[in-house]
């Protein structure tokens, strides 16, 4: 997280929008995210400076950030009139030449590129407009391969052949599903550490999701529940490459 | 954010590039209403070097094609404003705020200039 306070007027346009270009690097947002938080934080930072406050007595403007849960939260706070851009029509953005209001688009766009934006005011305060923007859980990249029936010295070897040549292929987060893995046993378990150790070497990362309670329990047994990375669901598992 | 004028016979062909945010859509709607103010109409606009927009750049280009459609150069034909090259940030903010289907626009200069 990070904040900054500047000037309420059109030469701090430039320091808002590199504060904020440095806040979604950092947050690992995509160029395309990274620009719709610009264009949005610039309209609302523009607002302020053209309808907030009066043009020759220009106060401040606080902006902040921080990522809460999977967003990027940012808030920016200052003392001008208070305006609630809700209270005005949206703008028709269908009509024609002729009809169109020029205004009104600063908020439509806002709304368009962030996820999520409220507006809060208080007399001691000031007003505070609160942007979120959701950053994707890095779930690219992640092969998924579904494993069945008896994993036992030979089924094993037949098993793990496509994850192996995946991995040979260069691919680098492999997540096995196994929830439809009926047995298990120490030739299966050798086999998948061998697979583990292959992809390590790799820099690559295994995970393993669905196991039923039986073949829970051999890696419970033989302690290898702590070696290897073991979810519920293939949701949790995706959700967690990339988190080490 | 630069804008390079060219004049044509009829037609001025305005080439912006960098940023077009609320510091710099001062400058250039002073630019575009310098012309309409000698008369000249007939505006292409090149954005294929304009790397941002928000929504005041947007404000003087309506207002701009509203101006000069307003403008009767002879009994049938009146100035317009028409743009030319859209660099795919441009282009989605015009998609999200309608402005394709508000402007005639092209992708090759000699079209844009000599649509008029």
């Amino acid at each position: 997280m990070d904040s900054l306070i500047v000037l309420a007027t059109l030469d701090s346009l430039e320091l808002v929008n590199s504060f904020i270009t440095r806040a979604t690097a950092q947050v690992g947002l995509d160029d395309h995210a990274a620009w719709q938080v610009q264009l949005a934080v610039d309209e609302a930072v523009t607002n302020v400076i053209q309808h907030g406050y009066a043009e020759r007595s220009p106060g401040t403007i606080d902006l902040s950030w921080q990522v809460v849960e999977d967003q990027l939260e940012i808030r920016l706070r200052d003392h001008g009139q208070y305006f609630d851009p809700q209270s005005i029509p949206a703008p028709d953005v269908t009509s024609p030449l002729e009809e169109r209001q020029p205004g009104g688009l600063g908020f439509f766009l806002m709304q368009k590129l962030m996820d999520d934006l409220h507006f809060e005011h208080n007399p001691r305060e000031g007003n505070l407009l609160v942007m979120l923007k959701h950053i994707p859980r890095p779930v690219e990249g992640v092969s998924l391969f579904s494993l069945s029936g008896r994993l036992d010295a030979v089924a094993s070897q037949q098993a793990l052949e496509r994850p192996r040549a995946a991995i040979a292929g260069g691919i680098r987060r492999v997540l096995l599903d196994l929830s439809e893995v009926s047995f298990m046993s120490s030739s299966g378990l050798r086999a998948l550490l061998l697979l583990r150790k292959d992809l390590l070497a790799h820099g690559g990362e295994l995970r393993l999701c669905g196991l039923r309670e039986h073949v829970q329990e051999v890696f419970a047994l033989t302690g290898f529940t702590q070696v290897f990375a073991i979810h519920l669901s293939r949701e949790d598992a995706l959700a967690a490459f990339g988190q080490r | 954010m630069d804008i390079t004028h060219t004049r044509y016979n009829r037609v001025d062909l305005l080439t912006l590039s960098g940023r077009l945010d609320a510091a710099s859509a001062p400058q250039f709607k002073q630019q575009v209403d310098g012309l309409f103010d000698q008369g000249r109409y007939r505006l292409v606009l090149d954005l294929a070097k304009l790397e941002y927009i928000a929504s005041p750049g947007l404000r003087v280009l309506i207002e701009a094609r509203k101006r000069a459609r307003d403008l009767k150069l002879t009994d049938l034909e009146g100035g317009d404003v028409r743009i030319v090259n859209l660099p795919p940030r441009i282009k989605e903010v015009f998609d999200l705020t309608g402005f394709t289907s508000l402007f005639e626009i092209f992708d090759d200069n000699t079209a844009a200039v000599g649509s008029f």
